[in-house]
């Protein structure tokens, strides 16, 4: 059984592993950058190391020094979080190489699903539907343009290594397909060292909507209900709820059953999210699946009493699902409070917090690594808190929300609150009548 | 002690050039403080002193047990003396192998470049060379000791 488990990450998610790892006696080792020495990761775990300069090649994503950091302190298990190597099936590989368990899927599964475009066949041939696009990177330019006439505009440009909304670029006309393309191929070179790209339908009004998968290695694959990230910013999820206020339940069921039989068909293992876009019509289309847990899992820990990081690891240590028979009960809504300033563009808002009061009472949960005196150093993402409430329905969970948002004080620094405020009173919200173009539309109304 | 009012009150501080502020009423005594703005923070600026009294810090932890880093000497270095530090994460040797002499001692002379200790990091052992000529004032490490990224490895007086 695991014993020790290092921590490759750092922040509120390090901060959530290291919780739930001492609620089951398994010992902590945070690792941290020089600029992350008061994060609060590093006082919680039992052991820290430092391995390396602000600059994340130089700290979290150095996988020598990660594994080294492993060895030092005799961790059996490292888990990587989210983001950083958690998606990186070389980290995954050398963990395995090292004796350590890397408590994720195999490394296998993590390239079938990393590599969009061979992620997208998967589905294909497990009979998901997929957005019609290009089969294979497009070699140039004329192809380029080829498949978007066959698909019809408008089109998406997306990196095949990419994720996170990062190097995709949507074309409404033929003229713009030129520039986009080397633009969107640029950022890809940055973002991921690879711009191999892919072309999509665009799918108008679209929802995003998402399946939580858990599997065993003793066979037992289940799904934990959908969340609805529909509410984003540049593809960046802003706030997360469960159940959809959109989808019907006969639509749940076929993304339910597409989802368990996409992760049947890789035989996979561990946590994992099944991203889908619904567009008006209630057709949903797969676009990527994601081999670790998601920021936004707090909302399906709540409505379907599930620990994440107790699941993960029991399937780490070879044991069964503890939750089989999984129950909705109620609704949930996460709100992603970043330090960036709403009202300037959301430039972000590094600091000094010189004051930090956290919202509490029933139905609330915070997760977060910012205290008063803290200071977010400016390498980071921006992200301050996630800020989770349940309740019996969804207008009650939206009551709930904004009171909680209320009592937040955050001072020191520019966030987010104000934004979620305006945007849990808006009718539109309120009646679930957006798509994710939500917020963009809002801004060109706003100015 | 109404939080939309200690709300207002931080604001107004925060927006005015006051560094300190001190409001009675009732039997109650609000004391808000602003010291100018650091870059790294080492206390917690804003102090309440009401009712109730509000510790929104953490409390650190009670010093965690087995942190594998040595604490940097409290005494000042001089100017002369440089502190070599281990530039990645791993196991510290003194010497090549096992029966060897170690790399140096303290009053050993180095050139820079010279190598002065081994950290070994999965499986590999890497030499790890000396920044500057000089003189081995006091080594920080153990043999066989874990190290970490910045971890101080030795004092060297430059000649």
């Amino acid at each position: 059984m695991i014993e020790k488990i290092l921590i490759a990450n750092r922040g509120e998610i390090a901060l959530r592993i290291i919780r739930t790892c001492k609620e089951l006696g398994i010992k902590t080792v945070a690792v941290y950058s020089t600029v992350d020495k008061n994060c609060l990761h590093v006082r919680f775990a039992d052991e820290a190391v430092c391995i390396g300069s602000g600059d994340s090649s130089a700290s979290y994503l150095n996988i020598p020094r990660i594994i080294a950091a492993a060895e030092i302190t005799a961790a059996d298990a490292i888990h990587p979080g989210y983001g950083f190597l958690s998606e990186n099936a070389e980290f995954a590989e050398i963990c395995k190489d090292s004796n350590l368990i890397f408590i994720g899927p195999e490394p296998e599964q993590i390239r079938q699903m990393g590599d969009k475009i061979v992620a997208r066949n998967n589905a294909k041939n497990s009979g998901v539907p997929i957005v019609p696009g290009s089969e294979s990177p497009i070699s140039s330019l004329e192809e380029a343009e080829k498949i978007a006439d066959e698909i019809g505009y408008p089109i998406i440009l997306k990196a095949a290594a990419g994720g996170g909304g990062k190097g995709m670029r949507a074309v409404r006309e033929k003229s713009h397909l030129e520039m986009a393309l080397q633009i969107a191929k640029n950022e890809a070179l940055s973002a991921f060292g690879n711009d191999d790209m892919y072309i999509e339908k665009l799918i108008e009004s679209p929802r995003h909507v998402e399946i939580q998968i858990l599997a065993d290695t003793l066979g037992n694959i289940i799904h934990v209900g959908e969340r609805d990230c529909t509410i984003q910013r540049r593809h960046q999820k802003l706030l997360e709820e469960t159940p959809s206020p959109f989808i019907n339940d006969e639509t749940r069921l076929k993304m339910e059953e597409a989802s368990i039989n996409l992760a049947k068909s890789i035989n996979y293992t561990g946590a994992g999210t099944v991203e889908f876009l619904v567009d008006k019509n209630m057709n949903f289309y797969f676009m990527e699946m994601n081999t670790r847990l998601q920021v936004e899992h707090p909302v399906t820990e709540a409505v379907y009493d599930v620990d994440f990081i107790k699941e993960q690891i029991r399937i780490a240590d070879g044991l069964e699902i503890s939750k089989k028979d999984i129950h909705l009960n109620g609704h949930s809504i996460e709100c992603r409070i970043n330090a960036e300033n709403p009202d300037n563009n959301f430039m972000p808002s590094p600091g000094l917090i010189t004051a930090f009061h956290t919202p509490g009472g029933y139905g609330i949960r915070l997760d977060t690594h910012c205290y008063a005196g803290y200071v977010i150093p400016p390498n980071y993402d921006p992200m301050i808190a996630k800020l989770v409430v349940h309740a019996d329905t969804r207008d009650e969970a939206i009551k709930r929300m904004l009171r909680a948002l209320d009592e937040f004080v955050i001072e020191g620094v520019k966030t987010t609150i104000p934004l979620f405020q305006k945007i849990l009173t808006d009718k539109k919200f309120i009646e679930h009548d957006y798509d994710t173009n939500y917020l963009e539309k809002r801004e060109e109304i706003e100015v | 002690m109404d939080l939309n009012y200690l709300k207002k009150i931080i604001k107004m501080l925060d927006e005015s050039n006051l560094a300190e502020l001190e409001i009675e009423e009732e039997g109650t005594k609000l004391k808000l403080s602003k010291p100018r703005p650091k870059i790294a923070a080492t206390s917690y600026p804003v102090q309440f002193t009401g009712q109730p009294v509000q510790d929104i810090s953490p409390k650190p932890a009670t010093e965690t047990v087995e942190k594998k880093e040595t604490k940097p000497q409290e005494e000042a270095i001089p100017e002369n003396v440089v502190e070599i530090k281990s530039p990645m994460v791993g196991t510290f040797y003194a010497a090549p192998s096992p029966d060897s002499e170690p790399y140096v001692k303290v009053g050993s002379t180095v050139k820079e470049g010279t190598t002065i200790c081994i950290i070994e990091a999965m499986k590999l052992m890497n030499e790890i060379e000396s920044e500057v000529s000089g003189k081995i004032v006091k080594i920080l490490v153990e043999n066989g000791q874990a190290v970490e990224y910045d971890q101080p490895l030795f004092l060297i007086e430059k000649i």
